[in-house]
């Protein structure tokens, strides 16, 4: 009934190959493209200067007012593409937050893994 | 398997709960842990994170599913590690809205039609208050929710019960990404770390990061295996000597002495750590009112509470005798008043601990019954 956890994920971290269909994750991007007759909407991002895209299926959201240019998290499941270009995300929820600390909000997410990581580690080295 | 049966047994003894600040507090754990904590053996409706007591939670995430009915909201919260249901409660102030508004817009238009011309309109601002205050509870898929409660199992589903909520506005995420930052730090300090223990030997406490048991997890498991001893051979009466030899296989755990005392099942002599730890479980259950000792003196002889057919008996007249007097035939007798009989007649060291498990289980059994809080008659 209750909808699977969104992890987060780095848009650079989404390749058809890495993430299985189907999986619900929440990632982030600045909004390039938007189109209301097909309900796709396009997230870009850089890193290490190479430019990362991620279509998103807006259909669930809408109406919501597209600012293009403004950066958005959006949370939703993966659907593979037939053209093998990228993944598609079909998103449940999708939050304008322009004027988010990127560096930070990375910051914080690789902070959150690794002591999760640590955790992971140490649960399976000692009993309890 | 193996670690998950240590591990439930490895509780500290709920005497010893409220010793532990994170108990008092609204814990700040993942949804994933919250779905994951075990509910304690001792007390249900209690749970435990690495040997913390937990039952009130406080959490931030994004709602991810929203159902309303009459009386309540029930939210499915996501904060990136897991799903959790929250139930909140509309206020009732919440539900009059429609119709004092209704009445406070007929009253408004007319008074302002009538009143002065650019006056303050108490009413409307109320009104306009109400608005502002309802806005902000009733929320939409996608907006942050923070959420104060305490954690419940229905129907084998975890969820919490709210008793404080509130839609967050957080526009650029620096709400959530302290949050993300501070939560492991929260762990390392607080939660990661075992339960605190107030008394025990400086001994065992060194050992403890050493990965040995602690003494307070050691002491849950001695009352339990006690508790659970007394029980099953319906024992009256004991003295500590004959129930040492059931925390003897607790004993290999503990750190062995440096000299020539060290832990041998068969032999006649008992570590003294064996017998700290017998003296203070038999201590923690005389505060419970599991036991008592009938006559303070140098032998230790102890009575179980529930088992000691003459302690029930010395009650129960108690009550029936003077419950036909016209004092207390209405309303039952105060149970500080069967405490002072029961003292003269029975034993004057019983403790009133002891007194409410016997009188419990004698209601169990439908010999008395309770009229009230603290007042019992007979059947």
């Amino acid at each position: 009934m209750l909808p699977a956890t969104a992890v987060y994920h780095f848009p650079w971290e989404l390749k058809p190959s890495a993430i299985a269909e189907g999986t619900s994750v929440r990632t982030f991007g600045r909004l390039t493209c938007y189109r209301p007759e097909d309900s796709t909407a396009i997230l870009s991002s850089h890193h290490a200067s190479i430019k990362y895209q991620v279509s998103v299926q807006t259909s669930c959201v809408e109406p919501f007012n597209p600012l293009c240019g403004a950066l958005y998290i959006v949370l939703g499941e993966i659907e593979n593409t037939e053209e093998g270009s990228g993944v598609m995300l079909r998103a449940r929820v999708m939050n304008c937050v322009d004027g988010v600390d990127l560096a930070l909000l990375q910051k914080a997410i690789n902070e959150q893994r690794s002591f999760f990581q640590k955790s992971g580690d140490n649960k399976g080295s000692t009993s309890g | 398997m193996e670690a998950d049966q240590a591990a439930s047994e490895d509780e500290p003894p709920s005497l010893l709960w409220g010793l532990d600040p994170v108990f008092s507090a609204f814990a700040r754990l993942y949804i994933k842990d919250i779905l994951l904590m075990r509910e304690s053996r001792q007390v249900p409706g209690i749970y435990l994170y690495k040997s913390h007591p937990i039952f009130q939670v406080d959490i931030l995430g994004t709602v991810v599913f929203k159902r309303e009915r009459e009386d309540f909201y029930s939210y499915g919260v996501d904060d990136g590690t897991g799903v959790i249901n929250c139930l909140c409660w509309k206020a009732a102030k919440w539900k009059e809205p429609e119709e004092s508004f209704k009445a406070g817009g007929r009253a408004a238009s007319s008074s302002s039609a009538a009143g002065p011309s650019g006056g303050f309109n108490i009413e409307e601002q109320l009104r306009r208050l109400r608005q502002a205050q309802r806005g902000a509870s009733m929320l939409e898929i996608g907006d942050l929710l923070r959420v104060r409660g305490s954690v419940k199992t229905s129907r084998g589903q975890r969820e919490i019960m709210s008793s404080n909520f509130y839609k967050v506005s957080d526009p650029v995420m620096a709400l959530q990404i302290s949050w993300m930052q501070e939560l492991p730090q929260l762990y390392r300090r607080c939660y990661q770390k075992p339960f605190p223990l107030s008394d025990g030997e400086p001994g065992t406490s060194a050992t403890t990061a050493g990965g040995q048991p602690s003494f307070s997890s050691l002491l849950g498991r001695a009352t339990q295996t006690l508790r659970d001893f007394l029980r099953e051979k319906e024992v009256r009466r004991f003295r500590p000597y004959d129930v040492e030899h059931l925390l003897l296989p607790l004993v290999p755990q503990l750190p062995p002495l440096t000299g020539s005392e060290q832990a041998s099942a068969a032999g006649p002599s008992v570590p003294s750590h064996t017998r700290h730890l017998l003296s203070e479980t038999l201590r923690i259950l005389q505060q419970e009112g599991t036991l008592f000792r009938r006559v303070l003196s140098q032998d230790e002889l102890y009575h179980v509470t529930e088992q000691d057919k003459d302690l029930l008996m010395a009650i129960r007249d108690v009550i029936q005798q003077d419950s036909k007097r016209q004092k207390y035939a209405e309303k039952g007798c105060h149970i500080l008043h069967i405490l002072s009989s029961v003292r003269r007649r029975y034993s004057q060291s019983l403790s009133r601990e002891a007194l409410e498990v016997a009188l419990r289980f004698l209601e169990s059994s439908s010999d008395i019954i309770s009229t009230s809080n603290c007042h019992y008659t007979v059947v």
